[in-house]
């Protein structure tokens, strides 16, 4: 049992019921949410969240926390400019603060091409409601004076796209208000409870078997984050998806404030700097899939190359801490969403390097989704059929990044 | 690092049992980059028993010879894999985190690897 | 860290390496025609634990191999 949650929130842990309207697997982001949505929004209270571990031990906890909704596909922008919106005022609806910073992002491009195609991600963005502009390379310069604007003489920034409502927020904060909200609404959360199974009545998923016993469920939805497939396989289900590590690390403290969240497409990799004042460095995920989490020297080097070309002042920094998490990539680049052709079994899941970002807008969509049995419209686009129908969702705004 | 030159050669495709049977000439440094696949650094004719055999003017390898002691000094630091010690032997892999050659002897060795890598790969030796 | 064998080159750091999927088939289970070529198109087994893969050697022979790896550990099996 994580001491510091206990401590720190009221969370009220109960005693397992044998069973539950819906048992959400996965008592990250987007399993806490769904059931605070359900409960707040939907009355329907008889839920359970069931999680292996601790609450957001998982990718929840293992995240760059940065939130934006500058996509490259109308209804990703859709999508994740709505949970943007509700991260605004997620801390007021919750009661509970969560460290939630308005900084920008600023994506550089280094060549004419990158530059048509911020250009073109620039407009999109605009015509779907999320605001991003182009920027000059003074313009750039003036909101990030540390960077490089020669790139190390290898990257030279020619120009960027800038979305200015991009934030950061503590993910631990996000995972426990949404479990206290949740909890103060009659929601159980079962931690150290690992799924084993899941229990049918035919084709139909009827509730999950558990190290604690089997749990009945008039739904079931799945919103573990790096072992999807294997449960999907409990009832049969097919997915597009593969799980890689995706690794990051942090510095020291850097002395001075460094404010907008800076991100790369053709090197790769982005930065920001958390509010303890250390810098966070990201970059791709892992080429092959793995459940590993070990996290890998190569990358370290590699990525620390690509970010000191921006910005030269982390060659005086140390490296802290370095971490991995498995995500769960489709092979769309896109979230799946929702039914699975199998009745009492849905999928909130290829989540990916993005899920943080979605995390209200995932759990909002997906608790109307398991009240009302409807789709909702921003959902539609997100459903696992798109893959047999032919109308797959490559979002060049999400492949390889955050 | 001096420059790496072009090795001019021949490249050759064909089965693997073809190229064991080659005739070459004495003296012929070929590098078999792969069973069905070598290099012949100089040579520009080959009489190769296999009807479906490829063999190509190859002027795509740079390289230069070293001694162990260059080898020791300045590659052995870039190179993370263990170098073969039955010689000679052909090492391929990333040098410097540049795909390159070694062609190992007991008194000298060949570094060679891509043209378009030369540059790079000089410039990450020093 | 990741470290392969090649049968041509030696055992080698993954980052000589070009990861080229998993070897899989579609399932009995799915009779099909149409959801056979679906699932041959878009589904991954995506196995936590033994899988069977390819991989190129990109930056050695540039031949393709087969490896079987444990994906929980990251760790190639003999």
């Amino acid at each position: 049992m994580n001491e510091f949650v206990e401590r720190r929130l009221t969370l009220r842990w109960q005693q397992a019921k044998r069973a539950y309207d819906v048992v959400i697997v996965g008592g990250g982001g987007h399993g806490l949410a769904t059931a605070y949505y359900l409960a707040a929004r939907h009355g329907i209270t008889n839920v359970a969240v069931v999680e292996a571990g601790y609450i957001g031990a998982g990718n929840s906890g293992r995240n760059t926390t940065i939130i934006r909704a500058n996509y490259g596909i109308p209804e990703a922008v859709r999508f994740y400019q709505h949970s943007l919106e509700l991260y605004q005022t997620l801390e007021d609806e919750l009661d509970c603060w969560m460290m939630y910073t308005t900084k920008g992002i600023i994506w550089l491009a280094h060549t004419e091409t990158a530059m048509r195609a911020e250009r073109a991600r620039s407009l999109l963005n605009l015509a779907c409601g999320a605001e991003t502009v182009m920027l000059t390379p003074q313009e750039v310069k003036a909101l990030c004076p540390q960077l490089d604007l020669s790139g190390g003489g290898r990257y030279p920034v020619l120009g960027a796209s800038y979305h200015p409502a991009a934030a950061t927020a503590r993910h631990d904060r996000v995972v426990w208000a949404y479990a206290q909200g949740a909890m103060r609404l009659g929601v159980h959360v079962l931690q150290h409870t690992r799924v084993t199974g899941l229990l049918r009545d035919g084709a139909r998923v009827t509730g999950v078997e558990t190290s604690a016993g089997p749990i009945s469920a008039g739904q079931v939805l799945s919103a573990v984050g790096g072992n999807v497939s294997t449960l999907a396989a409990y009832a049969d289900v097919r997915l597009p998806i593969r799980t890689h590590p995706l690794q990051a690390f942090v510095t020291n403290d850097y002395e001075q404030a460094f404010q907008p969240i800076l991100s790369d497409t053709e090197l790769l990799c982005y930065v920001s700097q958390t509010e303890r004042g250390q810098m966070l460095i990201g970059a791709e995920f892992d080429a092959q899939p793995s459940y590993s989490l070990k996290s890998s020297f190569s990358f370290l080097q590699s990525s620390a190359a690509k970010a000191m070309h921006l910005l030269p002042f982390l060659r005086n920094l140390r490296v802290l801490r370095q971490w991995t998490g498995i995500c769960d990539i489709s092979a769309d680049f896109s979230p799946i969403l929702g039914e699975t052709g199998v009745e009492g079994f849905l999928v909130t899941t290829g989540w990916g390097t993005w899920g943080f970002k979605a995390i209200p807008a995932g759990g909002e969509l997906m608790a109307e989704l398991i009240a009302s049995g409807r789709t909702p419209p921003l959902l539609e686009p997100f459903r696992l059929d798109r893959f047999a129908s032919d109308q797959t969702m490559a979002d060049p705004g999400s492949t390889g990044t955050h | 690092m001096p420059a790496l030159e072009t090795l001019p050669g021949l490249r050759i495709v064909a089965s693997p049992e073809a190229l064991d049977a080659a005739p070459w000439s004495a003296g012929t440094v070929v590098l078999r980059f792969a069973p069905d696949d070598a290099f012949a650094i100089g040579a520009t004719a080959v009489d190769i028993a296999d009807d479906h055999a490829i063999v190509a003017e190859e002027s795509g390898f740079v390289g230069r010879w070293l001694t162990r002691e260059e080898l020791d000094d300045r590659l052995v630091t870039h190179i993370e894999w263990p170098l073969p010690t039955a010689l000679p032997a052909l090492a391929q892999g990333l040098i410097a985190g540049v795909p390159a050659k070694l062609w190992l002897t007991t008194d000298r060795v060949l570094l060679l690897c891509a043209a378009a890598y030369a540059a790079e790969l000089a410039d990450r030796l020093g | 860290m990741l470290w392969i064998p090649c049968p041509t080159c030696g055992r080698r750091p993954v980052e000589e390496y070009r990861f080229g999927g998993e070897l899989r088939g579609v399932p009995d289970r799915i009779t099909d025609p149409i959801e056979r070529d679906v699932d041959y198109v878009w589904m991954f087994d995506n196995v936590a634990g033994v899988t069977t893969e390819r991989w190129f050697h990109q930056a050695g022979c540039r031949r393709w191999l087969t490896v079987r790896r444990d994906t929980t550990t990251d760790t190639v099996l003999g």
